[in-house]
């Protein structure tokens, strides 16, 4: 009994280690500066926390999905082109934001129900919108003769703590709402139902394509949401922006607990835990003194040994 | 004559953490014997010969094999060394061909500088399959297209060669379409005349007798007894077997008693001329308080028929109407009052990788949502309603489902549509690889629901079930309904055979 106990919460078990091990390295390596690193870890983890939140939603049915980061970018740039185009003004900022809403919100929808009428995996639609919109970005980019666009009006309040504390507001928010529709939801429920066995979720009355539909839209809002979040922090956007955010997302995920196969297992709290973990570590690894060009190795082997100790399940299979 | 011992087990346990699944057993199997195993889900039946076989490891005890001591690391091993076992579980490689599986393990036989020949390789398969009568299935084949029914031959193909010595077969036969049930039984009989060992493990009680020379029975990891041929053959052997089977008498009462077929006038479900796939113009009026059983073949097509009036096939003519409303999704089905339980019960009707109540509550949950909120407290009600309705072995609700018997599993997808109060219930095999024990607490459920007014489609390989349970009895060859015999007390698998074949 005891043994299932921990075969069945194995990716919790890993994931909770993983977030007090990098938070008493965070604690003993930031020392008097305690305060402002932990500022800047909410305002680095803020985007991810809230794109990770509503990627649970697809990551549960099984599914991923390659575009967000490009997304991320052309969003970016939209709010900004428009927003300024608008005058600066914090009414600009809205109808940007709005307009990238829609697009998220159409491009979920697209992802869901393209994969679906036609048959293929997710991760292919994907792809597609991926180079999609990385034709987008560079178009855009482009178009306006510079490497990088500054958005005029002010999105981000001037006071570092008040800016922070809005970020956390924001954040727990958007958590609410996830954890919300995740556990007490027929849409958490039939995501995980759909990744856990799509055929019984059919038999039981599931209209998959329309779930995978919404899964994909709640992604979308989430996805629209980032990269506003992102864009606060920084202020400006180019070609390059929001490049490897889906990678990044997918090791929050999996560093958070969540079953890459999706199902049943799958929990929205992978999302804060994960994403909080990944920062935190990247954060522990500069202050230890590591050189930015050995992070990404040590990371690498991080998340290679997560992997190992989460996929060690009952059948000693990887993931589907 | 003296029997010569070939495998002896002794003081055998396996636990598995608390649970108990053998204690300290003791077993002989001689040359030349078909010896059935015989026991409820969870007797320890499939636990000793998969130990024997080399799946998995004793927590004590042990055995021997031709006089010396036995411990094979795995079930190649086991394989190589003679003793063999087919599972009960699908054990094939898909997409690959026929002769890759039968061959899998031996490629260096075939290949020269590491290159397979081929040719060489599927004409050995094609040999092999011969060599037990399989004319159906070709070497050079994708494994894909053949159903599930010839995987398992396949798999029985892989199995045995002339070195095998102990052939134990796991409750295979359910698998089995009627052909290939044949070509197992031949099998077997010629293993026991060549002087090797067979042990044969299954639920079916007519087959036991039929084709065993002795039989052990088995309950909560412990011998109960054994019987010889003599013993078998006596009159009142079935009553003796379940009795040392489930400890108690478990009475006549096993299917319906009455032969009351009388049922409401009123339509619950009417199929009306649909044709899809190779189903042509079919037609079925089903009532209200009527079980109308199906009978065929696995391949005839009443496993499509009961797929299609739940809305999972797309059909090219015809409708399928409940409540004057036409049903085309199982979501409509099941909004109209259908169930289904399908005959993959652990790939399509449960979400094993899931608890109970996430299982049960699955169908419910559109009902059960207030403004979007679903609440738990109320998801654990409806679940452990029918967790104690229907006696679920499980710890709570939240237990997951791959930890339950097969029974239990089967309780499981029933209750998901007793929960949600579906008024036309689609069986499809709903007994298959279910204890006596369960299987009789399964027919008075639904001869319950028969009084209740559901109306009950009821699809079965097993004729014994359909003459027991059903007002009306559909027989169906080659995608076509053959037959059609009603309730009565003189009905036999006779009559039925010649419309099925």
């Amino acid at each position: 009994m005891k043994d299932n106990w921990i075969k069945k919460h194995i990716y919790d078990i890993a994931a909770y280690a993983g977030l007090l091990v990098t938070l008493i390295l965070f604690f003993v390596f930031s020392r008097n500066r305690l305060l402002y690193n932990a500022t800047t870890v909410i305002q680095t983890a803020a985007p991810y926390a809230v794109l990770s939140l509503g990627a649970v939603f697809v990551y549960s049915m099984g599914f991923m999905d390659v575009s967000v980061g490009q997304q991320v970018g052309v969003y970016a740039i939209l709010i900004i082109l428009i927003s300024n185009a608008l005058g600066g003004t914090t009414f600009g900022v809205f109808v940007g934001f709005l307009v990238v809403l829609a697009i998220a919100l159409l491009c979920g929808a697209f992802n869901g129900a393209v994969a679906v009428w036609l048959g293929l995996p997710s991760i292919v639609t994907s792809l597609f919108l991926m180079f999609f919109f990385t034709g987008a970005q560079y178009l855009l980019m482009e178009s306006t003769g510079i490497n990088s666009i500054s958005i005029q009006a002010a999105i981000k309040p001037s006071d570092r703590n008040i800016y922070t504390l809005l970020l956390i507001a924001v954040v727990a928010l958007t958590a609410l709402v996830v954890f919300y529709l995740f556990k007490f939801t027929k849409l958490g429920k039939y995501t995980r139902a759909i990744g856990a066995n799509e055929k019984t979720a059919v038999q039981a009355g599931v209209n998959t394509t329309k779930w995978k539909v919404y899964a994909y839209m709640a992604f979308g809002a989430t996805v629209a949401l980032g990269a506003f979040l992102m864009l606060t922090r920084t202020g400006s956007a180019g070609k390059g922006t929001g490049s490897g955010y889906a990678m990044d997302i997918m090791i929050c995920l999996i560093l958070g607990g969540m079953p890459l196969s999706g199902g049943m297992l799958s929990k929205a709290g992978s999302a804060l835990i994960g994403t909080f973990t990944y920062i935190l570590l990247t954060n522990d690894l500069t202050t230890m003194g590591v050189s930015l060009n050995t992070i990404n190795f040590v990371k690498a082997v991080i998340f290679i040994i997560i992997i190992l100790v989460t996929c060690r399940k009952q059948t000693n299979l990887l993931p589907r | 004559m003296e029997k010569e011992l070939l495998v002896e087990v002794r003081n055998m346990s396996k636990n598995f953490g608390p649970t108990k699944a053998l204690k300290q057993v003791n077993m002989k199997f001689y040359r030349g014997e078909i010896r059935g195993l015989i026991g409820e889900n969870g007797s320890g039946k499939s636990t000793v010969t998969s130990i024997i076989a080399g799946m998995q490891q004793p927590t004590s005890g042990e055995m021997f094999f031709k006089g010396k001591a036995w411990k094979p690391q795995n079930m190649v091993d086991a394989q190589k060394q003679g003793i063999s076992m087919v599972l009960q579980e699908a054990n094939t490689i898909p997409d690959c061909t026929v002769a890759e599986n039968l061959m899998a393990g031996r490629f260096d036989e075939f290949s020269r500088f590491g290159f397979i020949n081929a040719k060489k390789m599927n004409e050995e398969a094609d040999r092999m399959l011969e060599s037990f009568g399989i004319t159906n299935i070709h070497a050079c084949d994708s494994i894909n297209q053949y159903a599930f029914e010839d995987r398992k031959l396949i798999e029985i193909v892989r199995c045995v060669s002339e070195e095998t010595e102990v052939f134990v077969v796991d409750e295979t036969t359910t698998a089995l379409s009627l052909e290939g049930r044949e070509i197992l039984y031949k099998l077997i009989h010629k293993l026991k005349d060549q002087g090797k060992c067979v042990i044969f493990i299954s639920h079916d009680m007519d087959e036991i007798l039929a084709q065993c020379t002795d039989l052990t029975v088995l309950r909560d990891g412990d011998i109960i007894g054994h019987l010889d041929r003599a013993e078998m053959d006596k009159p009142n052997a079935v009553q003796k077997i379940r009795y040392m089977m489930v400890g108690r008498e478990i009475g006549e009462a096993y299917y319906r008693e009455d032969y009351d077929s009388s049922h409401s006038g009123e339509a619950a479900l009417l199929i009306q001329d649909i044709s899809f796939g190779p189903i042509r113009h079919f037609s079925l009026e089903l009532h209200k308080g009527e079980i109308i059983g199906f009978g065929g073949l696995s391949g005839c097509g009443m496993h499509e028929i009961g797929r299609a009036a739940f809305g999972l096939e797309k059909l090219e003519s015809g409708s399928v109407i409940r409540n004057g409303k036409t049903i085309k999704t199982p979501l409509q089905a099941i909004t109209e009052g259908i169930g289904y339980i399908s005959k993959n019960r652990d790939t399509e009707a449960l979400i094993l990788e899931g608890s109970i109540q996430e299982n049960i509550v699955l169908p419910l949950l559109p009902e059960m949502s207030r403004r979007t909120f679903i609440s738990p407290s109320e998801e654990r009600k409806r679940s452990d309603r029918e967790i104690d309705a229907f006696r679920i072995k499980c710890n709570h609700g939240k237990q997951w489902v791959n930890t339950l018997s097969g029974g239990n599993k089967q309780k499981v997808s029933f209750a998901k549509w007793t929960a949600k109060g579906s008024e036309v219930l689609i069986m499809d095999c709903p007994t298959r690889g279910v204890d006596i024990g369960v299987k009789q607490a399964m027919y008075a459920l639904i001869a319950r629901m028969k009084k209740e007014g559901k109306a009950i489609l009821l699809i079965s390989e097993e004729m014994a079930e359909l003459i027991g349970m059903a007002d009306k009895i559909i027989i169906m060859k080659d995608f076509v309904k053959t037959g059609e015999v009603m309730r009565s007390a003189d009905l036999k698998e006779t009559d039925m055979i010649e419309y099925m074949i």
